[in-house]
């Protein structure tokens, strides 16, 4: 039962991560091999944001 | 579990689900508790899912896991990664849930909850999410491309060029209506219009935080940005009740709604992440904190439904909105039940993040449901109201009169009693002036939410924080609709406009991008004023062209999903969504045709033009019927584009059965897949 609350609580937070972005962050820095740091994240983030809204919106 | 208790379970299951069906249905003369409806949701949604769901996707898409999708193949880290499924399910849920799920059921009780309720639950079975799973699975088989792409590759050249048309007028028509339902909550509310107005510094904080101070810590301060608003919403009671600020909140429908278009030229011209990024960031949340919020409360609080089954207005006369239950409601209730702008979530980031062809069917088909259970929490929120309190919130005052005591004494005409003063001491309760007027659903939703939400955390003394708290979440993410839709139709615009002159294309030039922006602006920004102008409130003009937009976009991508089907079956299996299509087709074209040429006023634009014709002409009267004809052609230009993707998709079917037309697969070649199932953790 611990188990389950414990692998629900960890895919729950993984999925805000992923709707924040960060998991994309950790992708980002695991392919191009890099640290993480203030630079890198304007990097990323304008890159993904850019992206992020060109696609249309869901009403 | 045995077979034959799988049986028995789902047996009692089937039985539960028409018992409390029929219960919400048959019942008349006495209220129905919600219990009975959310059941017969729940029951429905699971046997669909567990049946109908498994029969698509096993005999007609035969999804096989041993073929790598388009996230394994082209797995770049950025866009195309394969992700476990309940991540992908919980973005894609976030990503199709708008606005939409909870304004167009709230308008809709106007006939009742019957009505909305069937249309919500049989309409996502069979026909929203089966779109959403099509298209999702033809994406995925399809390296990731987008319903535009694949409209050009399947049906042909008109059918693609349709599909972005539409795209920018849905676009245009939906900022308009949703903005026009911000302009209405917050009109005459100095509360709601600070806290809503405080989230824009808010939003700029958080940029600032995450672009120079913590970099990458998205939901360090989406939670700083939470508590914030919080703060925010508190503030907002002392601004509201303050001789100098109060006023200075204090704004009519004209003055919100220039405010609203300024802020959309501003967020659609300033950089991204300054305003716009940590704005959807925190409104993501909020919203899906808010929704599991409601689900739990009326599950908790399971209150009545005050609200008849049926109610007169299904006649045509709805004070709401005007029409008869066929085919307004249908139209007005689109998200919940199917919507045409799931299938660009669909075939946007979705399909680049599945892992496996069978996380298709959950993703596709189950996030719909849970979008449609928002929409049947959101119908219960507004049902659960007194239905005069509900008519007299959301009835525009060139119906039932300009002052409370002419609108309480038409509405309880209705047969639904309602008095001034009780009104009056419920706008107290919620630390507003008034509540009449306020048409748009989002803040009767908001009164709806707050009683729910109060049952269950304290009583009637924080009524006043959990109203202005649902009034904050609708208009946060309403605004960000607007903020991201206005930047997203300049980009579309920038893109058509680039190929009649390459330097206006260039997103980084900003006189282009100043110029773009300020179209975009302009359009939705003209049909909001019209909305803000009309005396029937708006809402009347331009929620059914919205929902005409948009069952359109869905009868696009049903087009598309019907030729796959045909180029993998032949007619076997295209009644899967020629059904759901001929279902939009004729409400789409009853819709439009009705709002075009219906020789009731209220109903048809051309009608209604003419009444005001053949009255005094003074500036604002011509205004009004320009404003009229415009949206007639709007509709008619709707019309025309059903009707030519119709025919060409007709066309490219007839080809392929009767074998004179080239079946031609676009499906990517197969590739067995070496995906690990840890490398999904």
């Amino acid at each position: 039962m611990i188990r389950a609350w414990i692998r629900f609580w960890q895919t729950l937070l993984a999925i805000l991560r992923e709707l924040a972005d960060e998991r994309a962050y950790q992708r980002h820095l695991l392919v191009h091999g890099r640290a993480p740091s203030g630079e890198e994240w304007r990097r990323f983030s304008e890159e993904r944001l850019r992206q992020k809204y060109q696609r249309p919106r869901c009403c | 579990m045995g077979k034959f208790l799988r049986t028995g379970v789902w047996i009692l299951a089937a039985v539960v689900g028409a018992f409390a069906l029929a219960g919400i249905a048959l019942r008349r003369g006495e209220p129905v508790n919600s219990a009975w409806l959310v059941t017969a949701a729940v029951c429905f949604y699971l046997a669909a899912y567990r049946f109908y769901s498994a029969f698509i996707s096993a005999k007609v898409m035969a999804l096989d896991d041993r073929r790598a999708t388009p996230a394994e193949r082209l797995r770049n880290g950025h866009d195309f990664e394969p992700t476990n499924k309940w991540i992908v399910f919980g973005h894609h849920f976030a990503a199709i849930a708008g606005p939409g799920p909870l304004v167009g059921p709230t308008l809709a009780a106007q006939f009742g909850y019957l009505p909305g309720a069937l249309w919500i639950i049989l309409g996502v079975v069979i026909g929203g999410a089966v779109q959403d799973f099509v298209i999702l699975f033809a994406s995925v088989r399809r390296d990731g491309k987008s319903l535009g792409q694949m409209a050009r590759e399947e049906i042909g050249r008109v059918g693609g060029g349709i599909a972005l048309l539409t795209v920018l007028l849905i676009m245009i028509i939906l900022l308009a209506v949703i903005g026009l339902v911000v302009v209405n909550a917050l009109k005459g509310s100095p509360w709601g219009t600070f806290t809503i107005a405080a989230t824009m510094p808010i939003a700029v904080f958080m940029g600032l935080y995450l672009r120079f101070w913590r970099p990458g810590r998205v939901l360090e301060v989406s939670l700083i940005g939470f508590l914030l608003v919080v703060a925010s919403i508190f503030a907002g009671g002392w601004v509201a009740h303050h001789a100098v600020f109060g006023s200075w909140f204090t704004l009519g429908g004209m003055a919100l709604a220039v405010a609203l278009i300024i802020y959309g030229y501003a967020a659609s011209a300033l950089p991204v992440w300054l305003l716009l990024a940590p704005r959807d960031y925190l409104s993501t949340f909020v919203k899906l904190g808010v929704v599991l919020l409601l689900g739990l409360g009326v599950l908790i609080v399971r209150p009545d439904l005050q609200m008849p089954a049926l109610t007169q207005f299904t006649d045509g006369t709805g004070p709401i909105f005007a029409g008869k239950i066929f085919p307004f409601c249908f139209i007005t209730i689109a998200c919940g039940a199917i919507s045409g702008f799931h299938a660009l979530i669909s075939s946007g980031t979705t399909p680049k993040l599945i892992a496996r062809e069978s996380h298709v069917r959950q993703v596709g088909y189950g996030a719909m449901l849970l979008e449609s259970f928002v929409a049947i929490m959101a119908l219960v929120a507004a049902c659960a109201l007194e239905p005069g309190v509900f008519f007299a919130v959301n009835s525009p005052a060139g119906i039932v009169g300009a002052t409370p005591e002419a609108a309480t004494a038409t509405i309880t005409s209705w047969g639904f009693p309602v008095t001034a003063d009780q009104m009056s001491s419920l706008a107290r309760h919620v630390g507003e002036e008034t509540l009449f007027y306020r048409t748009g659903g989002a803040p009767s939703l908001a009164l709806g939410m707050a009683h729910i939400f109060s049952r269950i955390a304290g009583n009637e003394a924080v009524l006043r924080f959990w109203y202005h708290f649902a009034i904050m979440f609708e208009a946060l993410f309403i605004l960000t609709v607007i903020d991201a839709g206005t930047r997203v139709g300049r980009f579309m615009l920038q893109d058509f406009l680039g190929h009649l002159w390459k330097p206006l294309g260039r997103t980084s030039w900003m006189p282009s991008v100043l110029l773009t922006s300020a179209l975009i602006v302009a359009a939705w920004g003209y049909f909001l004023v019209q909305g803000v102008l009309d005396p029937l409130g708006g809402i009347n003009s331009l929620w059914p062209l919205f929902g005409i937009a948009n069952q359109l976009l869905a009868a696009v991508a049903l087009c598309v999903a019907t030729t796959i089907l045909i180029k993998m079956h032949g007619a076997k299996y295209m009644w899967i969504t020629t059904l759901p299509l001929a279902w939009l087709v004729t409400v789409t074209f009853a819709g439009a045709w009705q709002k075009i040429f219906s020789n009731a006023p209220r109903v048809g634009f051309l009608a209604q033009a003419r009444l005001l014709e053949a009255g005094p002409q003074t500036a604002q009267t011509k205004q009004l019927i320009f404003n009229n004809r415009l949206d007639a052609v709007v509709c008619g230009i709707f019309l025309v584009l059903v009707a030519a993707i119709l025919a060409d998709s007709i066309r490219v079917w007839a080809g392929i059965l009767r074998g004179t037309r080239e079946v031609r697969s676009f499906e990517a070649p197969f590739v067995p897949s070496q995906l690990e199932a840890e490398e999904l953790g």
